[in-house]
Formats: C-alpha cells, sequence, structure tokens
C-alpha cells in the first residue's frame, strides 16, 4: 500500500513521526517528508499508526 | 488464554484505536463496537477549529475509514453492565456477552441549563458532536450576535471561529481566559490576540440563561451574570467542561467515588480496559481524566496490550500534548499545563511571530511550548524533557 499526504491538511503536529519515525519525518521547516511511501507488510503497522494519530487526517493509505 | 471476544463501548478515538491495537496485536477473535453516535469516528479536535471554517464541505474532521473489520452496532448506546455475568446490555435490549470489555464511552459536554431547570435549555448551544458543530456553522451562517460562555480552550477557540465569520462575540469567563489551562503567561500572549481580533470580555461566572421569548431560533437569550448585570445575544454557545459518560456503569461495582479508575496499563481489572475521556488514569500529577485526543490515542493504545498480554504489557508513560487554535496563534504544547510565571527560555517573542519557549518544573521534566512555528513533536518532546544550556534573552 501507499501513504498518501495531503499536504495543504497537513498542521505540522508530527504525530505521525511519533508513531512511525522509520516512515517520515519533519524538516527543519516543519513540513512533512514521507522517507517510505509504498509500504510492504512489515511496516503496514506502523503507517497504519501514523495515519490514525493525524487528528486532520492529512494521511491515509491507498 | 487470551480473549476471544472483545466488545468495545465507544465509537470514538478511544474505541477505534483501541480496536486497531488489538488487531495489531495479532487479535483475531470476534470483536464488536457500540456506539451511540450514527457516524464513523471523526477527529473532535477538527470541530472546533478548521471544520468551524470550512467553506460548504466541511471535511477537516474526517479520518480515514477503519480497518479493523469489527462488527459495528452504531446508534445504540450502553444501557448497563453486567460485569459479574460479563454481559454488556444495550439501550435496544440485546445483551453482548464479552471475555474483554473495552469502555471507551467518552465524555459530554457540560451544560449550563437554564435557570431552574439545570441542564436543559433549548437556546444553549455546545460543541461536542459532529452534529453540535453542524448546528452551529448553521447558526452562524446568518452571523448573530455571540455569547461564549466559558475561558478554556474550547470556548475561547468558538469564540475565534465565531470572531472570524464575522460575528460580534462576547466571551463570559471568570478567570482571565486559559489561565486555568495554560497558566497566566500564555494567557496574557492569547488574550492580546483575542482583543486585537475584537473579542469583548465579560468577566463574571454563573450565567444564567432564559430565553426573550420568541423561541430559541427566532428569541435571543439573556445571559444573567454572577454580578446581577445581563448580557443578551440571538446565538449563547457554552464550553463549560466536560461529564464522563458513566451513567451505565453506575450498577456496575466498577466506579470507585463515581470515577472509573484504571491502572497504569489501562485496566479497571483483568479483562475489562477503559481508555479515553471516560477513564481516570495514573499521571505524574496523581489520578485524573485527561480529555484530549493524544491521551485517548495514548490511553488505548497501552490498554488494548494490556487487555491482551496483562502485566506482560508495557504501562503508559503518558507524556501530556496539547495543541489549540485561535486568534492567528498556533499553540503546541508538550508537558503538564498550566505553567507558573514566565518561561525560562524563550526564542522570540510569542506577541509578535514564532516562539519556542520553555518552562521547567520542580521534578526535573518541563514543558515546552511553541507559537506559530512549526516544530517535530519529537523534537518539542526532547525540549521539554531537558532545558536547552543557552538560555536566549527575550526578544
Amino acid at each position: 500500500m501507499k501513504i498518501v499526504l495531503d499536504r495543504p491538511r497537513c498542521e505540522g503536529h508530527g504525530l505521525c513521526e511519533e508513531a512511525a519515525p522509520q516512515l517520515m519525518h519533519l524538516d527543519d521547516d516543519g513540513e512533512l517528508v514521507l522517507d517510505i511511501e509504498t509500504v510492504d507488510d512489515v511496516l503496514l503497522e506502523p503507517a497504519k499508526a501514523a495515519v490514525r494519530v493525524c487528528p486532520v487526517a492529512a494521511l491515509r493509505l491507498a | 488464554m487470551g480473549p476471544k471476544r472483545i466488545v468495545v463501548v465507544g465509537n470514538g478515538i478511544a474505541g477505534l484505536t483501541a480496536s486497531d491495537s488489538l488487531r495489531a496485536a495479532g487479535f483475531d477473535g470476534e470483536l464488536t463496537i457500540v456506539g451511540d453516535e450514527h457516524h464513523a469516528p471523526y477527529s473532535r479536535p477538527a470541530l472546533s477549529k478548521a471544520a468551524l471554517l470550512d467553506s460548504e464541505d466541511m471535511t477537516s474532521h474526517q479520518l480515514p475509514a477503519a480497518t479493523h473489520e469489527a462488527h459495528e452496532i452504531l446508534g445504540v448506546g450502553a444501557a448497563r453492565l453486567d460485569a459479574g455475568k460479563k454481559v454488556l446490555h444495550l439501550d435496544d435490549g440485546t445483551g453482548l456477552p464479552f471475555d474483554g470489555l473495552v469502555i471507551a464511552t467518552g465524555s459530554r459536554a457540560r451544560r449550563l441549563g437554564a435557570a431552574g431547570n439545570p441542564g436543559n435549555y433549548d437556546g444553549e448551544l455546545t460543541l461536542r458532536t459532529l452534529e453540535d458543530a453542524l448546528a452551529l456553522r448553521r447558526r452562524l451562517a446568518g452571523q448573530p450576535s455571540v455569547v461564549v460562555i466559558g475561558g478554556g480552550a474550547l470556548g475561547m477557540e468558538i469564540a475565534s471561529g465565531c470572531l472570524a465569520v464575522g460575528c460580534e462575540v462576547t466571551l463570559v469567563s471568570q478567570e482571565l481566559p486559559l489561565t486555568n489551562q495554560l497558566g497566566p503567561y500564555l494567557s496574557g500572549v492569547f488574550l492580546a490576540a483575542a482583543v486585537r481580533h475584537g473579542l469583548k470580555l465579560a468577566p463574571s461566572s454563573a450565567a444564567q440563561l432564559r430565553s426573550t421569548g420568541g423561541g430559541p431560533a427566532g428569541g435571543r437569550t439573556v445571559v444573567t451574570l454572577a454580578d446581577g448585570s445581563s448580557l443578551e445575544a440571538e446565538l449563547v454557545v457554552s464550553a463549560v467542561g466536560d461529564v464522563p459518560n458513566t451513567e451505565w456503569l453506575a450498577s456496575s461495582g466498577l466506579l470507585t467515588g463515581g470515577r472509573l479508575e484504571v491502572d497504569t496499563r489501562g485496566r479497571v481489572r483483568p479483562d475489562i480496559i477503559a481508555a479515553g475521556d471516560v477513564a481516570a488514569f495514573p499521571t505524574a500529577r496523581g489520578i485524573q481524566r485527561v480529555p484530549l485526543w493524544t491521551s485517548a490515542i495514548e490511553q488505548s493504545k497501552a490498554a488494548a496490550l494490556a487487555l491482551l498480554g496483562g502485566d506482560g504489557a508495557p504501562a503508559l508513560d503518558f507524556k501530556p500534548y496539547f495543541w489549540t487554535e485561535q486568534f492567528g496563534l498556533s499553540l503546541k504544547a508538550s508537558g503538564f499545563l498550566p505553567l507558573a510565571g514566565a518561561p525560562d527560555y524563550l526564542d522570540g517573542d510569542p506577541h509578535d511571530g514564532p516562539s519556542l519557549m520553555r518552562w521547567s518544573h520542580r521534578e526535573g521534566s518541563g514543558t515546552a511550548v511553541a507559537i506559530n512555528k512549526r516544530i517535530p513533536i519529537p523534537k518539542l518532546r526532547r525540549l521539554s524533557e531537558a532545558a536547552p544550556e543557552v538560555a536566549s534573552p527575550a526578544a
């Protein structure tokens, strides 16, 4: 599956980074960077956790 | 042997996260979610922020679809719990037996009600549910004069949203707004921004409400203040706290002095866990409810693991995270609130542009606060845990 970021919705809370630091991080300007977009079975659970924790639903799995 | 049949009561972010976490931890038994709201879980924090300002399509609150594949019973509430027989009784008469139970029934808005009729006055809007938000948006479309009662974060966010759509807004608050939530220093920052945006303040408490007649929709509401003076507005919104939904547990034997208390792993007892706004849990500041988004998520994850793994599951290491958006200010805070005095570290000027602040607490930890500054939460957490070595003077 693929992690999809809706950038205009992202408010930069970074809770997703806390949930899945192996998949994404906020850069020095506070912009979210997806380090890995396509997730295999091993990375699916952290990806789901990252998607779930976003309070503005800026992330989804497709 | 772990549970085979788990029932989750409550379909908010706590119930959803608990369900996801159970599945992620390998639970493949029967999972049932009961929720009294008719919709899929949504982001409650968004309702008083972006959702009030969304144009025609209100989408800010929508969450991605659930993947836990639970059997969902929506639009039905819990009526009673037989904890001995392990049966959950629903409003519609159904009884659901369980091996494991997740209590995530959340809380509801406390209401002021009318004089002589507490809790019941049609002209008093609150903002807690999606229906509340839709109703408020409908009313705001007519740009009514507004009185907001309650100077906490929710009351201030509502006031900010009402001003942004062009309403005249008066905020009733006994304390200076946000003092109890954030402390005097940040209260001053937000109050200055609020006044710049045109907010009027009525420093008072114990408001009583009554209609001027003509029905709540057509009429106006008179708000009587503690000092005897009164305000009149076309729309009154109260934000005076929340009440945990524990009534259905009254005969369960699970309440302690009326509270639903859990241990450090979210357990009421080994086969019953509770998480989210309904639960009082042990924190570094004592056993308390912390009715906030990340609190609900962290509690739910820890409790779900304990329901499956017992004492072998990790205890909750609760680290508060709070944010608010209002009057052009976006605040993120990691650590316990409110904050005494001025920050002992300050980079930038919170009254003008991005700023980063830190307060030290007695026990060595601290609270880091960013205003109008995008900063990753892990970085904010690190800052809250250890003070920067060199403190910058205030700009």
